[in-house]
């Protein structure tokens, strides 16, 4: 069995136990041995590959950088509220802390709803994780926790999950926590009449049994890595209370998530006002530390500005979670008096994607369009540093992460050189033209073509629209014509979208988010090349012609998806980024960064990419 | 009266009927769909992917569709949202009165307002009267609602402190005087586009009714400038208001997105502006079919109003 809570004193003067997989996981958490003498030790017991990669979630080891001691307090001072301050541990401002009180919050976008296998939106999210749990949590350094699991154990074949729940806990309306809420949540995400909207992880088990009161065991179909992630962490796989889901698909989808939401969590539900708020408040019988506030309310303010206006009113205290403000509106949140901005890195990578016909299959012109793209200029001088750069699609500071890739400089006479190197010819006009390829993406034997760019991005969005000015403006000075077009985003992604139009070469501006593993089958594998266009699949750009390094990174990504040792992994994603680099299936431009902004006397929260806005409710107090 | 009224709500079944089975046919041509979103999502299985087209019903043909939705409303069911998974008409009943309430005091505001501008311009054309209410008219039919309803909230709710600067009720309060606060500005942001075009209106029909015959008869048998005004301009003067306000208010009462926006207001705008990102089709027919029913029953108001205006006009 495996505790969470470490305690060093607990081996006394017997030493740690190398001889089991749990007894492993054990001393690692307890920080009896590093990651590598547990890989080691586990292979010396031939415990299976994806074994260990289990193991290795267990013991927070997958967690983007290794797991973080000793972690610094960020102190809040009114003095520093001239520049955004990094987030490296919960709030703490000047003053005594209180017990009780109300924080009310604004967030630009209503959750469409709070039932959490439904919501398709982060800010749904966001709330019902102060309401309900799951088996387990990451905190802010990513690091896993126990909630209504207290300790849990893998089988040596990695096909068993046993998990010890934690007694005592009651929901919301005094149901007592046991095994058959596990086993009906399970039911109810896989039930077909619900439609859950992600049932990844779920879909490997194949029964959940409980030995007694407080032990439940899942079967799985193979040995999966991210089992525990994906099924004891995730946003969607909160444990429900077996009397609501009793009442089936139908009204389970109807009510549970607009009024009537219980759980296990530090807050609980009062009501939600349609387009106006939802109310929040403090669960005395929590199974931990109770909430130190009485009351918090999310308050709907779709616009920006208004957003602006309340915190400098004082009618919202915090501007938090997705529905926060945008790089684009920080400057403004740093003029207001007594607030502060605080800064966290963000999963999503914004790129250009190239849908892969004509002149785009040639791998010279696409790295062309990326020396034609002045990302580092719209990351500086637009978004004045609040991004990053980026150059493939793992975060930088994660152990996934390939330091070692250059960008390439904003250049046109590369650009030029590229297309010219790729067979294309400039007109005397200025243009570009060439023969198409036909069959060989890298031989140019077809019908001549001019060199036009269709660039689209997401009506609405300000900042994509001034990126797209910005890459239109810089690709026509390189000769190739360029016409910025924008649609709201169902209209992009749905079959009339312009990434099924065979005729035209297209770039369309938008991020991807990424999970917490490093895995990136969905976006380039040919496994996920839609069959139509409204086919499922994320790599629609290969829609009309595969990669021409198909092959290749088809057989990388799965080996690295199949490959449960890090070291040997991290090998494989460094060669994914540089294959990526090189053959710039779509334009890297940037990661985001998150700003939560919020009154000088909050104390105790502690926002980061790895968990949702109500995680640590329960900590947070006014000054 | 009666036979009118009720030939006129008979006659606008097969119109409902014709614009419900146009905006489904305008929302299947639409570009894009509600699952669009699904079907580019990278971690979405095919199987998913069929089960909640399935849920939604979009894997019936359209014809089906429609049919089903048109039986349906006959029996008093609106449909099942896709995006909040509940009925529609629970949906549509908890923000219409909010939009009924904004509605309501900036149409009044913009009447009341229009109406005095209107015939106090009117009495002496191009007097400083006139020019002034001519630049105010002109002003709030130029500045955009986004820029004008943020001067507002900033001016009384930031730099006075008066006002609350957006929602409809504070975050812990309630009732009439609450929702009062709340309600000033959004309903003076709405009601100043309407202001210019309907003062405009008044000015020129009192002008013309004036300078008619009827009214020199008034004046030369002595009654008073104000007893004229009041007595026999105005109510002449009313009517081409009627008309034009017939036609607006319906169109008020689906919404504003702009100001509801600003302000927070929970109303029909921001509702059908979401439902629209989303291609949340139930929701959307939902308000698109209220709205047909809100401008037929404008129009036959107005119609009624005529007659009270104007004897000489009958509905025999």
């Amino acid at each position: 069995m495996v505790d969470l809570i470490p305690r060093p004193d607990r081996y006394g003067d017997k030493g740690p136990d190398l001889d089991s997989v749990n007894g492993l996981i054990q001393a690692r958490i307890d920080g009896a041995i590093s990651r590598r003498q547990l890989i080691r030790r586990a292979a010396a017991l031939a415990v299976a590959a994806p074994v260990v990669g289990a193991m290795l979630h267990a013991t927070s080891d997958m967690a983007y950088g290794a797991p973080s001691q000793g972690r610094t307090r960020a102190i809040l001072r009114a003095a520093q509220a001239d520049a955004t301050i990094p987030v490296e541990g919960p709030t703490a401002p000047e003053g005594e802390p209180q017990a009780g009180g109300t924080v009310t919050i604004g967030t630009n976008e209503e959750p469409d709803t709070l039932n959490p296998y439904l919501t398709q939106l982060v800010t749904g999210s966001d709330i019902t994780t102060g309401i309900m749990d799951t088996l387990l949590r990451y905190d802010s350094t990513q690091t896993l926790y126990p909630a209504l699991a207290e300790e849990f154990s893998v089988s040596d074949d990695g096909l068993t999950y046993t998990f010890t729940l934690r007694e005592g806990v009651t929901f919301h309306n005094g149901d007592a926590f046991g095994p058959q809420d596990v086993i009906d949540t399970w039911k109810m995400i896989m039930n077909k009449d619900f439609a859950a909207f992600s049932v990844l992880g779920w879909e490997k088990i194949t029964d959940i049994t409980s030995p007694d009161e407080r032990t439940v065991v899942m079967g799985t179909s193979e040995a999966f890595a991210p089992f525990l992630t994906y099924v004891a962490t995730d946003y969607g796989s909160c444990i429900s209370p077996v009397s609501e889901l009793a009442k089936g698909p139908e009204k389970f989808k109807a009510e549970f998530g607009r009024t009537g939401i219980i759980g296990t969590g530090p807050v609980k539900f009062v009501e939600w006002v349609p387009k106006q708020q939802v109310v929040v408040e403090k669960n005395a019988d929590y199974w931990g530390e109770p909430m130190i506030l009485d009351k918090v309310i999310i308050r709907f303010l779709p616009d920006d500005s208004t957003q602006l206006v309340q915190l400098r009113t004082g009618e919202i205290q915090m501007a938090v979670g997705a529905g926060a403000l945008g790089a684009l509106r920080v400057d403004e949140a740093l003029g207001i008096k007594g607030v502060t901005v605080l800064e966290h890195a963000s999963p999503g990578w914004s790129h250009l994607d190239l849908k892969h016909v004509f002149f785009l299959r040639h791998p010279l012109v696409r790295q062309a369009l990326d020396f034609a793209t002045p990302s580092q200029d719209i990351v500086d001088k637009l978004l004045k540093g609040r991004s990053v750069r980026s150059v493939a699609d793992q975060q930088p500071g994660t152990w996934a992460y390939n330091p070692d890739i250059e960008p390439r400089p904003f250049d046109l006479e590369q650009a030029k050189a590229k297309l010219t190197e790729a067979g294309l010819t400039q007109t005397a006009e200025g243009g570009w033209e060439g023969k198409v390829p036909t069959d060989d993406p890298m031989v140019l034997d077809g019908e001549v073509m001019p060199f036009e760019m269709e660039l689209w991005g997401i009506a609405g969005d300000a900042q994509s629209q001034q990126i797209i000015q910005i890459i239109g403006q810089a690709w026509n000075q390189a000769g190739i014509k360029t016409t910025p077009n924008f649609q709201d985003v169902s209209t992009l992604w749905g079959p009339e979208g312009y990434q099924w139009k065979p005729d035209t070469m297209t770039a369309c501006l938008y991020s991807w988010f990424n999970s917490n593993d490093p895995d990136d089958m969905f976006y380039w594998h040919s496994s996920q090349i839609p069959d139509s266009p409204t086919g499922s699949g994320g790599n629609a750009i290969a829609y009309f012609n595969k990669f021409n390094f198909q092959d290749e990174i088809d057989k990388l990504t799965e080996d690295a998806a199949r490959e449960t040792d890090q070291a040997a992994r991290k090998v494989l994603y460094d060669q994914i980024q540089v294959l990526l680099h090189e053959q710039v299936p779509v334009i890297f431009i940037s990661w985001g960064k998150s700003f939560p902004t919020l009154s000088n006397k909050i104390g105790g929260f502690w926002p980061s990419a790895f968990n949702r806005m109500l995680w640590d409710v329960n900590k947070w107090y006014l000054v | 009266m009666f036979r009118f009224v009720a030939r006129r709500i008979l006659e606008s079944i097969p119109l409902l009927l014709g614009i419900a089975v146009l905006s489904f046919i305008f929302m299947q041509l639409a570009p894009g769909g509600p699952d669009a979103l699904f079907a580019r999502n990278g971690r979405m299985t095919a199987d998913q992917l069929a089960n909640i087209r399935h849920s939604m019903g979009l894997d019936r043909p359209p014809h089906e569709q429609l049919l089903t939705w048109i039986v349906n409303i006959f029996r008093g069911n609106l449909g099942v949202s896709y995006s909040q998974f509940r009925p529609v008409s629970e949906v549509i009943a908890e923000v219409f009165p909010n939009t009924v309430i904004l509605m309501t005091a900036g149409l009044l505001i913009s009447l009341v307002v229009a109406l005095v501008f209107g015939i106090l311009a009117a009495r002496r054309p191009y007097g400083i009267f006139d020019n002034i209410t001519s630049f105010i008219t002109y002003f709030g039919l130029a500045m955009p609602v986004f820029w004008f309803g943020l001067m507002l909230q900033l001016l009384f709710a930031v730099r006075l402190g008066w006002l609350p600067s957006a929602g409809m009720y504070s975050p812990e309060a309630g009732g009439f005087p609450d929702l009062l606060r709340h309600l000033v500005l959004p309903a003076f942001t709405i009601g100043i586009g309407s202001i210019a075009g309907w003062s405009r209106y008044v000015r020129s029909s009192t002008i013309e009714q004036i300078s008619l015959d009827y009214v020199r008869s008034a004046r030369s048998k002595g009654l008073s400038e104000r007893r004229v005004m009041t007595g026999h301009v105005l109510r002449n003067s009313l009517i081409p208001l009627v008309t034009v306000v017939g036609i607006d208010v319906p169109l008020y009462l689906t919404g504003a997105v702009l100001t509801e926006t600003i302000f927070s207001w929970p109303g029909m705008g921001r509702l059908f502006f979401d439902a629209l990102t989303v291609r949340d089709y139930p929701i959307l027919m939902g308000t698109l079919v209220l709205g047909a029913i809100l401008i037929v029953i404008g129009n036959l108001v107005a119609d009624l109003l005529y007659g009270l205006l104007d004897p000489r006009i009958s509905y025999s």
